[in-house]
């Protein structure tokens, strides 16, 4: 996967960078406005990460470039500005989605990769990875031709995962992701444990391998072995 | 009291009490004056008495005239002194009625008559009856018109300040609303409009920079924590960390996430604030608040609370991402201040949403419990929570009550 990322930040940038560069893709990035009309200009990307207060310009000029090109990139807004007119404006002009700093890197893996998938696998929508499919559409999840009820949580808890296989995800950005604000009020993540536990159950009994380990107490991590 | 009140008491107390005197003084003057015409009547007759004796050496016949008795009586010599007196004039088959006499006398040499003249005084009283009766009606006419006078001109006259008094009672420091022109030609008034005006513009324009000096500082910092979290995230990937480590890790990751919220708290009420976010609509109340208990449905049986709930249709005019944060709100705050093994009780009518929690046994203070960063002791929130859910209700006119009714907590939104 190639991945543009257009971010002032120094510190971030590099951090997506690497995030994304170890699981494979091949990343570029951009630190202004007129590095990142550059490239969108000359190069082709499956998805490009878009922030909006740049020096020399907004990315809301680039989004649109981007598409008066009729270019067919993903794009993903990563931006502080958390105001729904921003949203609005920026999801009108056809960006894809839409993530408000500050977030967890395993969070905006997770969007690209949906983003991605939905570009790529234009209507097919099944998920493969190893030995189970996922049909996005339907919602279901099958190991071996063999059909397993999720819940809802599971199903997004377990997309989340295959979305960042290899990484650590921490508890905080699962629970973030499942749970969104309400999550703060948890004293401890337990209940993440007991649907995690759900997860492996139900994989296994289906004849699954067992992806998923504890990363020292602090977050899990989704194997790919 | 109002002014108008406590001016026209004032003064009708000296109107009054002014018209009592002049009412007094003027009753003493006419009947002063008619005692007086009556006195000199009486000395005209006592005088007529007097040439008929000195012309013919003898007492006048006494006669009965239709208001004036005169009667004679010898008595001893030097016994009588002369002087006016009031007296009773009796009339025949009538009731005896008030009367003005004269006592004089008249030394004949060789008797000596006390004179008595009386005359009635019905006439007299009856003039200054009608005379003061005039007198009392005009005063109460007078009274009467002054009284609506002012209460016409005064109201008139101050209404200019009544509606100074009326925008600054609806004046909001964080409100769109502008003192509006004044029309009025007293001069009071308009420094006071103008004064009034300044000082609200001053103080909206302080309180927008504060505003804005929040959303900028919260903005900027969001930077660095982004910066923080994707860190950590990287660290986190790092193999072989020690334990010690990644609890250091997690606490750091806590402490981010509290950092993060409280940020984005502050965001959001400045938004609320300026009622930023429009986008209003119809919003399904049961099913939103079905769809938030449902989010919240691990976390509920994490703390094994018991929830409860009782749900009407109802729908509100509304913007649904502010909604759905007011509804988290007052959720995390039912599970945040409850026990474990607590209950909670949410019920939707068509007056208004109730959420109840157990918790404390004692009832939280009303005045304080929506200030800004007010926290219980032993409460994780930023603080905001309940600051931000009041003004979400403000915006959209919904009200938000806390009530104590043990062992429940009782927040309620009234539409």
């Amino acid at each position: 996967m190639k991945i543009l990322i257009i971010e002032d930040e120094e510190g971030l940038r590099e951090s997506i960078e690497a995030y994304f560069q170890e699981a494979g893709n091949i990343c570029e990035t951009a630190d202004s406005y007129h590095v990142a009309m550059a490239k969108i200009n000359l190069y082709r990307y499956d998805c490009i990460l878009l922030d909006i207060t740049l020096p020399g310009g907004s990315g809301i000029e680039i989004l649109k470039t981007l598409k008066k090109n009729n270019n067919k990139d993903g794009i993903l807004i990563i931006s502080a500005k958390n105001s729904l007119d921003d949203k609005l404006e920026g999801l009108d002009l056809g960006a894809d989605d839409y993530l408000v700093k500050p977030f967890h890197l395993s969070e905006l893996k997770a969007r690209v990769s949906a983003i991605t998938r939905r570009k790529m696998y234009d209507g097919n929508n099944i998920l493969q990875f190893n030995e189970i499919s996922i049909d996005l559409s339907a919602k279901t999840v099958t190991v071996l031709n063999v059909p397993i009820k999720f819940t809802r949580k599971e199903f997004a808890l377990l997309i989340y995962f295959i979305a960042n296989k290899g990484k650590v995800v921490s508890k905080n950005a699962i629970a973030e992701h499942l749970w969104g604000d309400g999550i703060d009020l948890a004293d401890n993540f337990d209940f993440i444990y007991s649907h995690i536990k759900n997860i492996r159950k139900k994989l296994i009994e289906a004849g699954a391998n067992d992806y998923i380990q504890a990363a020292y107490g602090m977050g899990y991590k989704f194997n790919d072995k | 009291m109002k002014l108008l009140d406590k001016y026209n008491r004032v003064n009708l107390i000296a109107a009054i009490i002014i018209m009592l005197i002049t009412g007094g003084i003027y009753y003493l003057a006419i009947s002063s004056i008619l005692i007086n015409e009556k006195d000199k009547a009486l000395e005209v007759e006592e005088q007529e008495i007097f040439d008929y004796v000195k012309l013919n050496h003898k007492l006048p016949q006494v006669f009965e005239s239709p208001d004036q008795q005169i009667s004679f009586k010898q008595v001893p010599k030097n016994s009588i002194t002369r002087q006016f007196i009031n007296t009773t004039y009796y009339k025949k088959y009538n009731e005896p009625e008030s009367g003005r006499g004269l006592i004089s006398f008249i030394d004949m040499g060789h008797a000596y008559y006390k004179i008595l003249i009386v005359e009635s005084k019905v006439e007299t009283e009856y003039l200054i009856q009608i005379i003061f009766g005039i007198t009392i009606g005009v005063i109460l006419l007078l009274l009467l018109a002054l009284v609506i006078t002012n209460r016409l001109i005064l109201n008139r006259l101050w209404q200019p300040f009544y509606n100074i008094l009326g925008e600054l009672k609806l004046f909001h420091v964080s409100g769109t609303r502008n003192i509006p022109q004044l029309d009025s030609s007293v001069d009071e008034f308009n420094e006071l409009h103008q004064e009034v005006s300044a000082m609200t513009t001053r103080v909206k324009q302080e309180y927008q920079n504060l505003k804005s000096f929040t959303e900028n500082a919260s903005h900027e910092l969001l930077t660095p924590i982004a910066i923080i979290n994707s860190k950590l995230d990287t660290l986190i990937q790092t193999e072989n960390l020690s334990e010690g480590q990644s609890k250091l890790l997690t606490d750091l990751y806590g402490a981010v996430n509290r950092l993060t919220r409280l940020n984005q708290s502050m965001l959001l009420l400045v938004k609320v604030e300026n009622r930023l976010l429009k986008d209003e609509h119809l919003v399904n109340l049961k099913a939103l608040t079905e769809e938030m208990i449902i989010q919240f449905e691990e976390i509920f049986q994490s703390k094994n609370l018991n929830i409860s709930y009782n749900l009407d249709e109802k729908q509100v005019y509304a913007n649904r991402y502010l909604m759905e944060i007011l509804l988290s709100n007052l959720l995390s705050n039912a599970i945040r201040h409850n026990y474990n093994g607590g209950e909670i009780r949410v019920t939707l009518t068509n007056e208004c949403l109730m959420i109840e929690n157990t918790g404390d046994e004692f009832p939280l203070k009303q005045d304080q419990i929506f200030t800004r960063f007010h926290k219980s002791s032993h409460s994780e929130g930023s603080g905001l929570g309940l600051t931000i859910s009041k003004q979400i209700c403000e915006n959209f006119n919904l009200s938000l009550d806390y009530n104590f009714k043990q062992p429940y907590h009782q927040f309620s939104i009234g539409y």
